[in-house]
């Protein structure tokens, strides 16, 4: 089992990391969207 | 190919889990599209009458069926198979998962005959004191006791298959299944005390009146870490098996798999209460402290999305994947299986989104509710686990019949029909619950619905229409698949992606049960302990059951 | 065996502090809107028994409705109930401008759900608890309040309206 590739060691996810940066914007975008409606509407205490 | 050979009994076991899955998902999915239509001002309701008397009855059906009785069967059958062919060993005690099996299947039956009789008109969180017949909670009970059996036969073949290799470190798919099952065993504990010890004697009319806040908790405890028992299966394709059949990647890191699946048994219980964040009866001190754990939970879901995504690339890109994302296009979406996945997957960060909305402590008082609850969870449940097991399903049913995937381009249609009509259903549900819907309303009729809810309504409509489409077309695969005369040459090759790093490197005390159990169970005594003392010592069973007659 | 050292990608490792960070994010801004703020969840008010809660002339809810307490603030007493036919009691409310109305609403029969459109008031409302919330209408208008909790097949007729006057 796992034999190592060569290539394994050279691998860097660049583009996981393009994929993931696009979520995270995306994330706070819409979380930040309904928070600020929260916010706008105002206590409840 | 020289792969580990499932007994052709074994293989006929699992497909039975697959065969009940199959069925209810063909019933159950009937009526999904029923309530999206009657959102769009076409109500079929009415021509149903002699069978289905409400809408109601109808979302208690799609509910129970699609939610509970599919994901449940499909998983206990995909976990039986991952701890057999990743042991390389049969189970140690069959009888035991047969009569673990049978005790489910009975329990389905017992549960649809009051259901379709109009007698347990419930929905699927079955909120007492709207009281249901005897035999529906009767039924339930048999299915979580009978996946239980199941679960003891899984836990028993892993441990004759450590007592036979006591220093192999053990392979990821049964380990990750065995994991699952031990969850789903953990916290079915909070439903099994609902039902036993208030519904199923009250129904029986033993006890006059509930403490419906009371079994609400008990629901929650159970309610939350179910969505992980549907999840992790799906996760166990993903991390292992689609990277191999997108572009033969390895998974990028066994040991951080490893650790989010103890992360998930650990944590995906003692933070129930976040579906109570508006409830009366609970102290927002234990909200809170329930929303922070929340958080914790979704870190491993975050190393998730890296690890799956990193072992897709990996394949990509030795498969001459370029630039930042262009790579994507290198996998093989020609293959339904990994279409199915790859489109569950990318609906799935927006599933993950609105959850973290959701369980945003206050943040709910805006969503709790509404339908962006549904809109968000036919992301997590119909698609990133749904649309997934039906992926699973094209590979797997082959494998185990020996019949060749009917018309596998009929099938990568069905993938792309799923992931269109669910944006469209889904985007306008989240919409529609931002500008205020309820769930499980019929907006069609609902007298305060405002003329600017109507264009979304109709998208849920049409979303529901193109669903209704694909669930039809993955239900004539599946049916031409089973009659298809067409064997496969040999038999399919199960997709196994290989760790980048020699599994035996994986640190030992990944591979050690007893302290993740404990943990797990010290957090639930820490984060329910206080909640739950307090609530049995000051129970009131003072509230009287109404059914059928009085309320639907 | 048991001296493997954990291996994480630096990718990886990168990946998983940026999670963190936005957890913690998330976790603040939420915590400052509860706490600063005071957008707060409810939390247990009074019990009381479903059985008797709308016909005890002792209890509030047998008198339904609007009662100010001082000049601008309210106590509304609403009862939630499916049972003889799905309705709040009373429907109907009307508030000028500014007021600060603080909801106790309670159930005399199954589950149902409070939510005051365009407001942060939304909440469970389940048999024996009261729930509580406060809110201050600054903009005159109607507000719809709908029941978001299955209660049986008049579910989606079970609402009312505040009227908020300039």
């Amino acid at each position: 089992m796992a034999k190592k590739d060569k290539d394994d060691d050279e691998f860097r996810p660049t583009g996981t990391i393009a994929v993931l940066t696009i979520f995270v914007i995306t994330l706070i975008a819409i979380w930040a969207t309904i928070y600020m409606i929260l916010v706008g509407r105002g206590g409840t205490l | 190919m020289n792969q580990y050979q499932v007994s052709p009994a074994e293989k006929k076991f699992i497909g039975s889990h697959l065969l009940v899955a199959i069925l209810a998902l063909a019933v159950g999915s009937l009526f999904g599209p029923l309530q999206a239509f009657e959102h769009a001002g076409w109500d079929f309701y009415p021509y149903l009458k002699p069978l289905i008397k409400s809408y109601y009855q109808g979302l208690t059906v799609h509910g129970v069926l699609n939610a509970l009785v599919w994901t449940t069967f499909f998983i206990m059958g995909f976990l039986t198979f991952n701890v057999i062919f990743g042991l390389k060993r049969p189970l140690k005690n069959p009888t035991l998962n047969k009569v673990g099996f049978w005790l489910m299947v009975v329990g389905v039956v017992t549960a649809a005959i009051p259901i379709l009789a109009n007698q347990a008109t419930v929905l699927f969180t079955f909120y007492p004191p709207l009281k249901a017949s005897w035999a529906f909670y009767l039924g339930l009970t048999l299915v979580v006791v009978g996946s239980w059996v199941e679960g003891w036969g899984l836990f028993m073949t892993f441990y004759a298959w450590r007592k036979e290799n006591p220093n192999e470190r053990s392979p990821f798919i049964a380990f990750a299944s065995v994991v699952t099952a031990l969850l789903w065993q953990i916290c079915t504990l909070g439903v099994a005390t609902e039902i036993l010890t208030m519904l199923l004697p009250w129904s029986l009319g033993l006890m006059e009146n509930v403490d419906p806040q009371l079994a609400r908790t008990y629901f929650w405890f159970t309610g939350h870490p179910l969505v992980y028992f549907w999840l992790l299966p799906a996760y166990i394709s993903w991390y292992a098996m689609l990277p191999k059949q997108a572009g033969n990647g390895k998974m990028f890191s066994d040991t951080l798999a490893r650790l989010s699946f103890w992360m998930f048994l650990v944590l995906s219980t003692p933070i129930g209460i976040h579906h109570q964040y508006v409830d009366p009866g609970v102290s927002p001190t234990w909200k809170f402290l329930h929303s922070m754990f929340t958080f914790g939970v979704f870190f491993p879901s975050m190393m998730t999305a890296f690890t799956v995504v990193a072992s897709l690339e990996h394949g990509a890109r030795k498969n001459g994947g370029k630039g930042a994302l262009a790579w994507i296009g290198k996998l093989n979406w020609s293959d339904p299986s990994v279409a199915t996945q790859l489109l569950a997957g990318i609906l799935f960060f927006f599933g993950g989104i609105g959850g973290l909305a959701n369980a945003s402590y206050n943040v709910n008082l805006v969503l709790h509710n509404t339908a962006f609850i549904p809109g968000h969870f036919h992301l997590t449940v119909a698609t990133a686990v749904t649309l997934s097991f039906m992926g699973i399903s094209y590979w797997l049913v082959p494998y185990l019949t020996g019949k060749k995937l009917w018309q596998p381009k009929w099938a990568t249609i069905q993938a792309w029909t799923w992931f269109v009509g669910m944006i469209i259903f889904s985007n306008s549900m989240h919409v529609l619950g931002l500008l205020g819907a309820p769930r499980r309303v019929p907006l069609g009729l609902a007298p305060y619905v405002p003329a600017e809810w109507n264009s979304r309504l109709i998208q849920v409509g049409i979303g529901g229409a193109i669903l209704f489409v694909s669930g039809a077309i993955y239900l004539l695969v599946m049916l031409k698949t089973a009659l298809n005369k067409e064997t496969v040459e040999k038999e399919v090759e199960v997709p196994i992606a290989e760790s980048m790093q020699d599994p035996a490197n994986t640190p030992v005390w990944l591979d050690r049960w007893a302290p993740w159990i404990y943990g797990a169970l010290a957090l639930i005594v820490l984060m329910y302990g206080p909640v739950l003392f307090e609530m049995i010592s000051n129970i009131a069973l003072n509230a009287p059951g109404f059914g059928k007659g009085p309320i639907w | 065996m048991s001296t493997q050292k954990m291996h994480i990608d630096s990718y990886e490792r990168n990946w998983m502090i940026v999670s963190a960070v936005l957890l913690v994010l998330f976790a603040t801004a939420v915590s400052v809107a509860a706490f600063g703020l005071g957008i707060q969840v409810p939390a247990p008010e009074q019990r009381v028994d479903p059985r008797t809660v709308a016909t005890d002339p002792n209890s509030p809810w047998s008198n339904p409705g609007l009662r100010e307490v001082a000049p601008g603030k309210y106590d509304a007493y609403i009862l939630a109930r499916a049972v003889p036919t799905w309705e709040y009691l009373p429907k109907e409310m009307t508030i000028p401008a500014g007021s600060s109305v603080s909801f106790y609403v309670t159930s005399s029969d199954v589950q149902h759900g409070f939510k005051i459109q365009d407001t942060n008031a939304n909440f469970m409302v389940i048999p024996g608890q009261v729930s509580k919330l406060t809110i201050t209408f600054d903009k005159p208008g109607t507000y719809n309040f709908i029941c978001t909790e299955y209660c049986g097949s008049g579910h989606g007729v079970m609402y009312g309206a505040i009227t908020v006057t300039p």
